[in-house]
């Protein structure tokens, strides 16, 4: 595709994603989604195949019925409430409606099933973007409705997220569904604690977007979609798939990487708010999460699988392709722990 | 229906077409509306078409539906339990070690059961095709007559075929059972032919209707000797073709969602085979 496409369709994503956030009013707000769905459809099919025709296909039917449901949950809140404020949403059908509608868009249980699909049938890199980008304009929709939402559904939807998400992702060998069932339960875990906390909901999905930066241009760079693949990548570059483990480990929320930022703080978010049951729920499931990502990680790089060269490590030529924002990703996925007291006080400068 | 050269060539005869079509539309037969004409479901050549409506074909029994509750929901529950083991049932260890599967192997009456055997013989030509274990159980011996005589129905051209094809495995429900061969990068066969060509074809799920026909093939040449022959065709050889014409945009095989997978024979004259065949996957 001519850089001036890449160049177009990139822009749009900006501009989609950057309208959605400075919207008040829900028609700006359904414009921008629908132009952040439209610009990454091209570059989910650019590559011709199948497979890609199907993600593209099934992404776009799957986002254009939830941002439909919610113009709908709009125009009715509109028309009962006289209102298209996005803060001033007050009907519940509109509300139950609207969550519904974001998260099926976000790709949350029990509507996360189009997630792993979509994932396999892209790129690395376009299945970056779907990642990280397209959730940040839903979620900001849904941290300005969280408040009237009834708190109930809220951690029902968090807890099936986790909950699903561990379990679907559970037996994948395909490290692109790996990815799209663990976008699910880490949304999950924003979400729950969303109705009490806000910020900290934001500061957990952003540092879900670096840890999962880190992770796919790491496979990017392995050129990895599946585990065995994965496994036998040691050879090309030693260094980074010691720092995958950590990623891996970082994603499952093990301390003392970033990740286990996420799982302390809600869950103190949790007990401070006297929700025993569903924090305890919460932490089994992402217990089996955690399960699979140490089991991906000992598969990288602690086993050694046979192989069709005896040689130990590759002749490789100098990386000209190495970018700065991999190592940017790696180290604030890992070393970011430290700095838990100065995120948290950011999260109650947001609250 | 039939135009005339000078209706076509004025916008106004064009329009007229359309708009004859769009306000006489045929109400004879709800061939519109039905299955068949939605899916493009295969119709027998000189076969009237099937234009009973999808309710009339259900034939209701009340034991068989208590056997079919009975049958998904214990694979349901053999579907949970494996999850606990691996992928697919199996260990993931065992997935991540294994160098060679063996996909399909003939071992008893109960291994022909996950083949299907057909000729030309279903639109009325007079090939045959059967299929049979050999000796001592391990083997199975597909055999026939190839008979290239077109079926006199006024619309094949071209007869002369068989084919021995996997049958789809399905899950609970009726879903597709896929294979993941994605590990895995060579086809393995071992047999022992008649010295015929015959093509290898495998199908990968898709999504699109206008991909159902998609398939990818390779060629198998035997030798005919009594020494079995050992076959290994990388996956990236396999080239893809829709309903036997190859595709000029070829794409790549994805190997984790595979459905089904036969080999098929064509003849241009009336003769015998035989193909003596233990089909291995081999990485």
């Amino acid at each position: 595709m001519p850089a001036i496409l890449y160049f177009m369709f990139y822009a749009s994503l900006g501009l989609g994603t950057s309208l959605t956030f400075l919207s008040s009013h829900w028609l700006t707000a359904w414009m921008g989604l629908e132009l952040t769905t439209l610009a990454i459809l091209p570059l989910m099919a650019q590559h011709h195949h199948p497979r890609a025709s199907e993600a593209t296909t099934k992404y776009l039917l799957v986002q254009a019925s939830a941002t439909g449901m919610l113009l709908f949950a709009t125009i009715l809140n509109g028309w009962v409430e006289m209102s298209w404020s996005i803060n001033e949403m007050k009907n519940p059908y509109a509300l139950t409606l609207a969550m519904s509608a974001l998260a099926l868009k976000l790709g949350l249980a029990p509507f996360h099933l189009w997630l792993p699909e979509v994932m396999q049938g892209l790129d690395l890199l376009t299945g970056l973007i779907l990642s990280t980008w397209q959730k940040l304009a839903p979620f900001a929709l849904l941290m300005q409705i969280s408040q009237a939402m009834p708190p109930t559904l809220l951690t029902i939807l968090g807890l099936s997220s986790a909950t699903l998400a561990a379990w679907g992702g559970l037996n994948q060998t395909q490290l692109r569904k790996i990815m799209a069932y663990s976008s699910t339960a880490h949304l999950g875990w924003s979400v729950i604690i969303l109705q009490f906390s806000p910020g900290l909901a934001l500061m957990a999905l952003g540092i879900y977007i670096m840890m999962t930066m880190a992770a796919f241009l790491t496979m990017k760079d392995m050129s990895s979609t599946k585990i065995s693949t994965f496994s036998t990548s040691w050879s090309k570059s030693p260094e980074k798939m010691v720092a995958m483990i950590l990623i891996l480990l970082s994603l499952g929320g093990l301390p003392p990487m970033t990740g286990f930022t996420i799982k302390w703080l809600v869950l103190e978010e949790l007990t401070k708010q006297d929700m025993y049951t569903p924090a305890t729920l919460i932490v089994m499931a992402a217990l089996i999460s955690l399960y699979f990502y140490a089991r991906l990680s000992y598969f990288t790089i602690i086993s050694l699988f046979p192989g069709t060269t005896s040689i130990k490590t590759y002749w490789r030529q100098k990386n000209i392709k190495d970018k700065l924002i991999l190592p940017i990703a790696t180290t604030a996925t890992l070393f970011l722990l430290p700095l838990m007291p100065l995120t948290l006080a950011l999260t109650y400068f947001y609250n | 229906m039939a135009v005339s050269r000078v209706t076509l060539q004025t916008p106004a005869g064009v329009c007229g077409l359309f708009r004859r079509q769009l306000l006489q539309p045929s109400l004879s037969h709800p061939t519109i509306l039905s299955t068949r004409s939605i899916y493009g479901e295969y119709k027998r050549p000189g076969q009237p078409p099937d234009k009973r409506w999808p309710w009339e074909k259900i034939r209701f029994d009340f034991s068989k539906g208590v056997e079919g509750i009975q049958k998904h929901f214990g694979l349901l529950k053999d579907e949970f339990v494996g999850r606990l083991r691996g992928p697919e049932g199996r260990p993931l260890l065992d997935h991540m070690l294994e160098q060679t599967l063996v996909q399909w192997e003939f071992r008893g009456p109960e291994s022909l059961d996950q083949w299907v055997v057909s000729s030309d013989k279903e639109i009325g030509g007079q090939s045959e095709a059967y299929l049979k274990l050999g000796k001592n159980n391990t083997t199975c011996m597909l055999y026939g007559t190839l008979c290239s005589v077109p079926p006199r129905d006024g619309e094949t051209r071209y007869s002369g075929y068989c084919t021995l094809r996997s049958k789809q495995t399905l899950l609970s429900f009726d879903r597709k059972r896929h294979f993941d061969w994605s590990t895995f990068n060579t086809l393995y066969i071992r047999f022992r032919g008649d010295g015929r060509p015959w093509m290898i074809n495998i199908s990968a799920e898709m999504y699109f209707s206008h991909n159902k026909n998609d398939i990818y093939s390779y060629f198998l040449y035997t030798r005919g000797g009594p020494y079995w022959q050992e076959v290994k065709i990388p996956f990236s050889k396999f080239f893809l073709s829709s309903r036997g014409r190859i595709q000029d945009d070829q794409h790549c095989l994805w190997l984790d969602k595979v459905c089904w997978t036969n080999s098929s024979a064509k003849s241009h004259s009336r003769k015998e085979y035989h193909f003596e065949n233990i089909a291995n996957l081999r990485m």
